[in-house]
C-alpha cells in the first residue's frame, strides 16, 4: 500500500440526516476507505439543516437522496445563504457528487405530478417533472468518454423525470433502464466539476473507476497533477460484472 | 402446483360459476352469494389439499383462487372469529407467536398464519384451511400477522378485536415506497376498523402518528429505558416531527428512531405507555429478564428469545393479549414460554452442529441482529445469504445502512465470515468496506456446499438469510436433515 505523506481531502456531507435514502452513505464510506487505503487523510464534515455552509475549505461535496417528506423539510433551509454558498462552490469548480434527490435539488425546480412547482438551488441547468410511473430497477449506463467511459451498474428508483438544458450534459448514456427521464437516453448530469446520478445507494463501491476519478479531481485542486496510486479492486469488479452480466452486457 | 395452473383453474371455475348462475337456476340474491362463497371455499380447500399432496408449501395460491371466485370471501370466513391483527415493519412474526401462546394458555382456541404468508391471499388460505365445509370457523380466535401494504385491503373484510402496530421503519423501498406510504396505508386501515382497539408502539413516533386522527381505543406500549449499553448509532428513519417538521429531541434512545422522543417546537411527544418495560435485569443467549408494568401492576418477566428487539415484541404481544382480555399472569407466562417463529433465532442441528437462523430484511432489523451477535461471547461462524428476489426486495442498497463495521470490531469472536445467495458478491463488497480483508471472507454460492461446510464446523453457526434465501435453505435442509415441513 502506498503512503502519501500529508496529503488530505476535505469532504462535506450535506444533509446527512435528511438526505440519506437507502445506502447513500455507502458512497461516503467508499470514498473514505479508498483514500485511507492509500494513506491519504480525509476529514468528513457533516452539515445538517440549520448549520452554515463554509464551502471555501471543502474539496468535495456529497449530497444523497431523500423521501418527499424530507425534501420538503429542507426547502426552507435552502432558501438564502446555503443556496448561495452551493452555487458559489459549484462555480468555483469544487467537486460535487449528488444522487437522486440531491441531484434534483441542485437543479432549478421540481414540478410535482399535480402541478406544484418548488424552486431549487439552480446550480446546474436541469429541471425535474414528477411522473405518474416510478422508474425502478437495476440499471446500467456508460459514462461519457471524457469521464472515463466506465460502464456503471446501479439501482434507480425515482418518479421525477429530469431534463437537462444546454448548460449541462449527461454523465452517461443509458444501456439498461431509464436514467434521467426514460426518454432521451441520458443518465445523470455533468457541469464543471459536478457529477449527478440517479444511481441511488452505493453508486461508488461497485464502480471504483468512477470513484477514483472523482477523488482525483478533488485532490488535484489542492495538489495539481496528483495521481492516485492503483488499488486492488477484485471484489468491486466481481460485484459489478455480476450485475452487468445479469443485465446482459459485457463489462469490458 | 404452479400459480399458472391455479389461475387456469380459477378462470375455469369462475366461468362455470357464471354459467350456472346465469342459466336455469333462479336463486335469491342471498343464496347466490352463499353459493359463490361456498364454491370459493371448497375450491380453495381442494387447492390446499392438492398443494400438500404435491409436497408444496402452497400458502398463496389457494387464497388467490378463492378470491377470484368470491372477492369478499374473507368477510364470510372471518365473521364470527375473534381476530387480532398484527402489522408493522419488524417483529410481526415473533409478536404473533407470543400472542398465540398467550391465547392458548388462557384456554382460548385459536389458529394463526404461522408460515408468514401475510398478504391478502395468504390470509384467505389460512382462514379457508381453518374453516369447516359449511364456512364456519373451527376455532374461536385467529392471530393474523398482516403485511403493512396489504392491511388496507384485509381490513375491508376482517373486523378485528384489535390491531397491533409493532413499529414503522424504512423497508424495501422498491416495494413499499417511502415510509410515508406505509404510514398512510396504516391510517387508511385504521379508518376501516373504527371498532378495533389499537395497540401502538409509543416509542415509535411514526407508529404513534398513525393514530393521530383515530377515535379508536388505544393501548400503548414501550420501553422506558435504553436497551443497549453505550451509544446507539443507527440512522434515524424519522428525525423530524410528523406534525410541524421540526427536529425531534430524545430523552433516551433504544434503537433506530425508537425511544423517548419529543418535538423541539410543538406539543408532539412520547406519552408514558400503558404497558412498559421499566428495567432490563439481564440479557443472554436464552432470553432477557425485564420488569414489565401492565397498567401500573409490576411484574418480573423473562422473555424467552434473545435480542433487544424482542423486548419490544414482548411489549407488543402483552398489549395485544390485554386487548383480547387475557389476564396479566397468563401474559407473563406466555412471554417466558413461547417458541420463536420461522427463522427467528430458530435453532437447527446440522450434523450435530448448532445452527441458528435469523431472518434479515431491512437495515433496522439487521442492525438489531448485529447488535445481538456482537454482544455475545464464544467463538462462532457467521453466514450471510443475500438474495434480491421480489420477496426480499429487489434493491439491496440497504446493506450499506447496516453497521457491519460493528462485526469487524468483533473479529475475536468470529471463526469465519461467509457469504452466499444471489447477491453474494455485493455482500462481500460491503463487508470489505466494513473492515474485512478479502482473505477473511469466503463466498460459497452453492447451498449444498454451504450446508456441508456448516455441518463440518465445531463452533455454533449463525445464518442470516433474506426471506427467499431462508426458504431455499429450509427446502434443502428439510430434505437433507429431515426437518419438519412448514405448512400452517
Amino acid at each position: 500500500m502506498n503512503t502519501v505523506n500529508d496529503v488530505y481531502l476535505n469532504i462535506c456531507h450535506l444533509y446527512p440526516d435528511t438526505l440519506n435514502l437507502y445506502g447513500d452513505r455507502g458512497n461516503v464510506i467508499c470514498m473514505e476507505k479508498r483514500l485511507a487505503w492509500r494513506g491519504i487523510g480525509v476529514n468528513i464534515k457533516q452539515v445538517p439543516i440549520g448549520c452554515e455552509l463554509e464551502w471555501k475549505d471543502t474539496d468535495l461535496f456529497f449530497i444523497g437522496g431523500g423521501q418527499d417528506f424530507e425534501q420538503e423539510v429542507l426547502l426552507p433551509d435552502l432558501e438564502g445563504k446555503k443556496a448561495d454558498a452551493i452555487r458559489e462552490a459549484v462555480e468555483d469548480g469544487r467537486v460535487f457528487l449528488a444522487i437522486c434527490g440531491g441531484y434534483q435539488i441542485l437543479g432549478k425546480y421540481y414540478t410535482t405530478h399535480d402541478g406544484v412547482t418548488c424552486s431549487y438551488i439552480g446550480a446546474i441547468d436541469a429541471c425535474t417533472v414528477g411522473g405518474a410511473k416510478r422508474m425502478i430497477g437495476n440499471f446500467m449506463f456508460r459514462c461519457a468518454p471524457e469521464d472515463g467511459g466506465f460502464l456503471v451498474t446501479g439501482f434507480e428508483n425515482h418518479s421525477g423525470r429530469t431534463y437537462l438544458g444546454p448548460g449541462a450534459r449527461p454523465l452517461g448514456t443509458v444501456v439498461r433502464g431509464f436514467g434521467n427521464n426514460g426518454e432521451d437516453g441520458g443518465e445523470g448530469a455533468r457541469y464543471k466539476n459536478v457529477f449527478c446520478s440517479y444511481s441511488h445507494g452505493p453508486l461508488l463501491p461497485k464502480n471504483p473507476g468512477l470513484c477514483d476519478r472523482i477523488l482525483e479531481l478533488a485532490l488535484r485542486r489542492r495538489y495539481p497533477g496528483f495521481v492516485l496510486p492503483e488499488l486492488e479492486s477484485g471484489f468491486e469488479h466481481r460485484a459489478a460484472s455480476y450485475m452487468a452480466n445479469r443485465l446482459g452486457a459485457s463489462p469490458c | 402446483m404452479s400459480s399458472g395452473a391455479g389461475d387456469l383453474i380459477a378462470a375455469a371455475a369462475a366461468y362455470f360459476f357464471r354459467r350456472i348462475v346465469n342459466g336455469a337456476f333462479v336463486c335469491y340474491n342471498a343464496d347466490m352469494k352463499r353459493l359463490r362463497f361456498l364454491t370459493a371455499l371448497w375450491l380453495g380447500k381442494i387447492a390446499v389439499l392438492a398443494c400438500r399432496v404435491l409436497g408444496r408449501g402452497g400458502t398463496d395460491m389457494p387464497g388467490r383462487l378463492a378470491l377470484k371466485i368470491c372477492p369478499d370471501v374473507l368477510k364470510y370466513l372471518s365473521s364470527g372469529v375473534n381476530t387480532v391483527l398484527i402489522t408493522g415493519t419488524n417483529g410481526k412474526t415473533t409478536t404473533s407467536r407470543i400472542v398465540e401462546r398467550g391465547l392458548a394458555a388462557a384456554g382460548l382456541d385459536c389458529f394463526a398464519n404461522r408460515s408468514g404468508a401475510n398478504l391478502l391471499s395468504g390470509i384467505v388460505t389460512c382462514f379457508a384451511s381453518n374453516a369447516k365445509l359449511s364456512g364456519k370457523s373451527r376455532h374461536d380466535w385467529a392471530v393474523i400477522e398482516c403485511d403493512e401494504a396489504a392491511l388496507k385491503f384485509v381490513t375491508l373484510y376482517i373486523k378485528p378485536v384489535s390491531l397491533t402496530v409493532t413499529n414503522i421503519f424504512r423497508d424495501q423501498l422498491d416495494r413499499y415506497g417511502e415510509v410515508t406510504h406505509t404510514l398512510s396505508s396504516i391510517r387508511t386501515s385504521v379508518a376501516n376498523i373504527p371498532g378495533a382497539v389499537l395497540c401502538l408502539n409509543a416509542d415509535c413516533s411514526l407508529t404513534w402518528s398513525a393514530a393521530d386522527d383515530a377515535k379508536n381505543a388505544v393501548i400503548s406500549f414501550g420501553v422506558d429505558v435504553p436497551i443497549y449499553r453505550g451509544e446507539v448509532s443507527d440512522l434515524s428513519d424519522a428525525p423530524y416531527c410528523s406534525r410541524c417538521k421540526s427536529r425531534y429531541n430524545y430523552d433516551y434512545r433504544t434503537f433506530g428512531h425508537l425511544g423517548g422522543w419529543r418535538c423541539s417546537s410543538c406539543e408532539n411527544k412520547r406519552h408514558q405507555p400503558d404497558i412498559r418495560v421499566t428495567r432490563i435485569l439481564s440479557s443472554g443467549e436464552s432470553g432477557t429478564a425485564v420488569v414489565m408494568s401492565i397498567f401500573d401492576s409490576e411484574y418480573t418477566a423473562r422473555i424467552n428469545l434473545a435480542g433487544g428487539y424482542n423486548v419490544y415484541n414482548a411489549c407488543a404481544a402483552a398489549a395485544c393479549l390485554h386487548s383480547a382480555g387475557v389476564g396479566d399472569g397468563t401474559v407473563i407466562e406466555a412471554l417466558g414460554s413461547f417458541e420463536g417463529g420461522f427463522g427467528r433465532m430458530e435453532e437447527f442441528s446440522l450434523g450435530g452442529v448448532s445452527a441458528r437462523m435469523i431472518l434479515v430484511k431491512n437495515p433496522a432489523g439487521c442492525n438489531q441482529v448485529i447488535n445481538y451477535l456482537c454482544s455475545g461471547s464464544g467463538p462462532a461462524l457467521f453466514v450471510i445469504c443475500l438474495n434480491d428476489r421480489a420477496a426480499d426486495g429487489t434493491d439491496i442498497s440497504w446493506i450499506w445502512d447496516v453497521e457491519f463495521e460493528n462485526l469487524a470490531a468483533r473479529k475475536d469472536r468470529l471463526t469465519g465470515l461467509w457469504v452466499s445467495g444471489v447477491r453474494a458478491d455485493d455482500m462481500a463488497l460491503r463487508l470489505k468496506y466494513a473492515g474485512f480483508d478479502e482473505g477473511e471472507l469466503r463466498v460459497i454460492r452453492d447451498y449444498n456446499e454451504l450446508l456441508d461446510e456448516i455441518a463440518a464446523q465445531s463452533s455454533p453457526v449463525y445464518i442470516m438469510p433474506t426471506y427467499t434465501a431462508m426458504m431455499d435453505l429450509r427446502g434443502i435442509m428439510t430434505k437433507r436433515f429431515k426437518l419438519k415441513k412448514f405448512w400452517m
